[in-house]
């Protein structure tokens, strides 16, 4: 990944360039950004997801959700957009044999990776991650914003069920879990790429 | 970015990290419950291999001692159930469905038969048959059917097919045992029947008989002493309130007639005593889809008022349904789910064409993990308590027609919103819904039971095999000190399969043994059990989780 564009310097870069495929190399490393990030989306998604119930509040984390952010944050918009789109799509598929409304739902988490990726940042740097944090948190509100217009809209559930059973869960158990999760994973993931980069040579 | 140096953990990174920490540890909870173990054993060269025999999990038994809290109480004291000045017409729908939750799943232990199980389900008859002489406004009859508060009142007041009865020529309808009044006499009746067929001491024999006797007298006569193969109403089908019908509510008569015949040998089916009423639904009670619709008219209901504008609802017809008002029927998708439910047994056919329909028409994708079952699919922007009810019957008929997926997409839709609660003791859970609607918390408790045991409700239409009774059973036991997953008699194996955890020491009898029989555990004979008179024998067990094969053999 010796072509990293990422910086905090505001030089223009072309379209190709923001989304990582200015070349073949750089289509590729986000291509396996991509699949990896959708792997361990489902991954996650699989595994028991704790949460309390506070009155009608759902609170808990889904790590998986901090993997979509994680992917835009390190591989850029499109990375991000097929993370999170691929993963959810392809976790219901898997977990449940289900596309679920022609799989714009996916659409919808896949924008929040889109936006997160849009954005620089330095994983060493806390006022970055923090940046990081609050992109992450205004993705979630564009996704859960997409989810439920879809579901108003094109799958045609009642407004009590989208307020009761999406958007409040997403929101409740979504905020903490990008706004947290996110930098830890983003700093973890240059941790073991540096670790690798000093191993390697 | 600089890979130069080693990354440093931030302030902010650190502070993330620890409110992660603390938030996570602070909301962990309501994860799904543990999974029966089922290993194997060889006894005398025979292999009993657990997993090939049904098995209760840990949440279920907890569950069902909610349940049973609630249920084993002085019959005038709903303790617990919550109900709200607006339900009052819904609790003997609990009563009923509680007691086909519960035995299914006596079912899948069905070599545990001790007061623990069969007192709950004998308790539930008798609430179902509390009356207003004794219990006054505590009692179903009045809850059910002297103070409807849906609909028109005066039910006690009807005849048919003039309601007012001003000549001699009227049946009398507005009879709480009937002949109307099938949402309480079928279910009523049914309880009793499935408590026979489980616990098979003919306690309720003569009383569940001449509801059999009744019906039939419904169906095939005018109700005046006359054949008529339209029966009393002319529909084939018995009315829940004086001047209507559902589908659903016959299913259960029905259902009942299957198993009274596969009980006691008679020929009730072969009789036709249904075919009116069979073709009838198909031919006035079905929508564009060939799915049920809901309410039917037998006869104008007293103090009637038409719709304002739109189609005038005729009499007899399908009621005409208030959110469209433009010809439509009403329609409700739990009828239909229940009616698939209780049918199958009967109709095989219909109940495998109508479910794939039937989740096209009335189900909403809520996400990859959860499905919403839905009341109409004339007016899917609302939800209330029977968008609600669609999804508890959807539940439990996606369990029966094997659609694990389905099943489990809607349970994840029922169950996600509540907290899982345990008693302080252990022994009992139920899920908390006193934020969002307190009445559905019995309904959630035994709807846990009812969604997941793996024992049908078409298959407890069958009556159990002659010389099952027969069988080595355990007939009493400190059943509060034990969880029983596992207990049944396999009669080709000669064996007792039991897989039970043990809280405190606990002695459990046996009965039907032809002579001493041994415990094995992982293959290993355990210490005799001790004779306790007649062919019973003792069991003894200290805490911990036992998977015991006992067998006279060898």
């Amino acid at each position: 990944m010796s072509e990293q564009v990422h910086t905090s310097s505001s030089r223009r870069l072309s379209l190709a360039q923001r989304f990582l495929i200015q070349n073949s190399n750089a289509i590729a490393w986000t291509l396996v950004t991509s699949a990896a990030g959708t792997g361990v989306f489902i991954a996650f998604s699989v595994l028991p997801e704790p949460y309390i119930m506070i009155d009608l509040f759902k609170i808990g984390l889904l790590p998986a959700l901090a993997i979509i952010t994680t992917a835009g944050a390190i591989r850029g918009p499109l990375a991000g957009l097929l993370t999170g789109y691929l993963g959810t799509l392809l976790y219901g598929l898997f977990a449940f044999g289900t596309v679920v409304t022609l799989s714009l739902n996916a659409v919808g988490f896949g924008i929040m990776g889109f936006v997160v990726g849009l954005g620089h940042y330095d994983f060493n740097n806390g006022r970055s991650l923090a940046k990081l944090s609050i992109v992450s948190s205004i993705g979630l509100l564009l996704a859960t914003l997409v989810v439920v217009a879809i579901g108003l809209t094109v799958e045609v559930y009642a407004g009590l069920v989208a307020i009761g059973f999406v958007m409040l869960p997403l929101l409740t158990e979504g905020l903490p879990s990008v706004f947290l999760l996110t930098p830890l994973f983003a700093w973890a993931w240059l941790f073991l790429y540096s670790k690798i980069l000093s191993r390697t040579g | 970015m600089s890979m130069s140096s080693s990354p440093r953990p931030s302030k902010f990174l650190f502070a993330a990290f620890v409110m992660t920490l603390v938030f996570g540890a602070a909301t962990f909870g309501n994860l799904p419950g543990p999974v029966t173990s089922t290993g194997s054993q060889v006894v005398n060269g025979v292999v009993f291999n657990f997993a090939d025999y049904p098995s209760l999990t840990h949440e279920q038994v907890a569950a069902f001692n909610y349940v049973r809290g609630l249920v084993n109480q002085p019959l005038e004291r709903w303790d617990g159930w919550n109900i709200g000045s607006g339900v009052y017409y819904l609790v003997h729908y609990q009563l009923a469905f509680m007691s086909y939750a519960i035995e299914r799943m006596f079912e899948v232990t069905s070599g545990y038969r001790t007061s623990y199980y069969s007192d709950v389900a004998y308790n539930l008859v008798k609430k179902m048959n509390t009356t207003e002489a004794e219990y006054t406004n505590a009692s179903i009859e009045s809850m059910e059917w002297t103070r409807p508060v849906i609909g028109y009142s005066n039910w006690t007041q009807y005849y048919y097919p003039d309601p007012i009865h001003p000549d001699a020529n009227d049946v009398y309808t507005g009879g709480f045992r009937g002949p109307a009044n099938i949402m309480w006499t079928g279910h009523y009746a049914l309880m009793e029947l499935l408590y026979e067929r489980n616990f098979h001491n003919s306690t309720f024999y003569d009383e569940y008989s001449w509801y059999m006797q009744d019906w039939n007298n419904s169906l095939t006569t005018d109700g005046l002493g006359h054949p008529r193969a339209s029966g009393i109403w002319e529909c084939g089908l018995i009315p829940c309130q004086p001047y209507a019908i559902w589908v659903q509510c016959n299913t259960i008569p029905l259902y009942f007639t299957e198993l009274y015949d596969n009980l006691h040998g008679t020929d009730w089916m072969e009789t036709g005593m249904w075919d009116y009423g069979l073709n009838f639904i198909e031919a006035n009670m079905t929508d564009q889809y060939g799915l049920y619709t809901d309410e039917y008219f037998v006869q104008e209901p007293m103090g009637f008022h038409q719709l304002g504008d739109g189609p005038v609802q005729e009499f007899p017809g399908k009621r005409l349904d208030p959110y469209v008002n433009d010809g439509r029927p009403l329609l409700e998708g739990y009828g239909v789910a229940w009616s698939l439910l209780f049918i199958e047994y009967t109709e095989p056919n219909v109940t495998a064409e109508d479910y794939p329909v039937f989740l096209e028409h009335y189900s909403k994708d809520i996400s990859a993990d959860q499905l919403c079952m839905i009341d109409t699919y004339h007016n899917p922007s609302k939800f209330d308590t029977y968008d609600m009810l669609c999804n508890l019957y959807a539940v439990a008929l996606a369990q029966q027609m094997g659609d694990l997926v389905t099943r489990d997409r809607i349970a994840n839709f029922i169950y996600s919103p509540y907290n899982k609660v345990w008693s302080a003791d252990g022994r009992s859970m139920h899920w908390d819904t006193t934020a969002v609607e307190p009445f559905l918390q019995s309904s959630l408790a035994y709807g846990w039971l009812w969604a997941t045991v793996p024992v049908s409700v078409k298959a407890l239409a069958d009556a159990r095999p002659a010389d099952f009774w027969n069988y080595p059973y355990i007939s009493s036991a400190d059943d509060d000190n034990i969880w029983i997953y596992q207990a049944q008699w396999d009669p080709i194996k000669q064996g007792f399969v039991l897989n039970v955890r043990v809280d405190k020491t606990a002695t459990l009898t046996f009965s039907n043994f032809a002579s001493e029989p041994t415990a094995y555990s992982g293959g290993y004979p355990l210490p005799p059990l001790t004779p306790v008179g007649g062919s019973d024998y003792a069991l003894t067990l200290s805490p911990g989780t036992y998977q015991l094969v006992l067998t006279t053999g060898g």
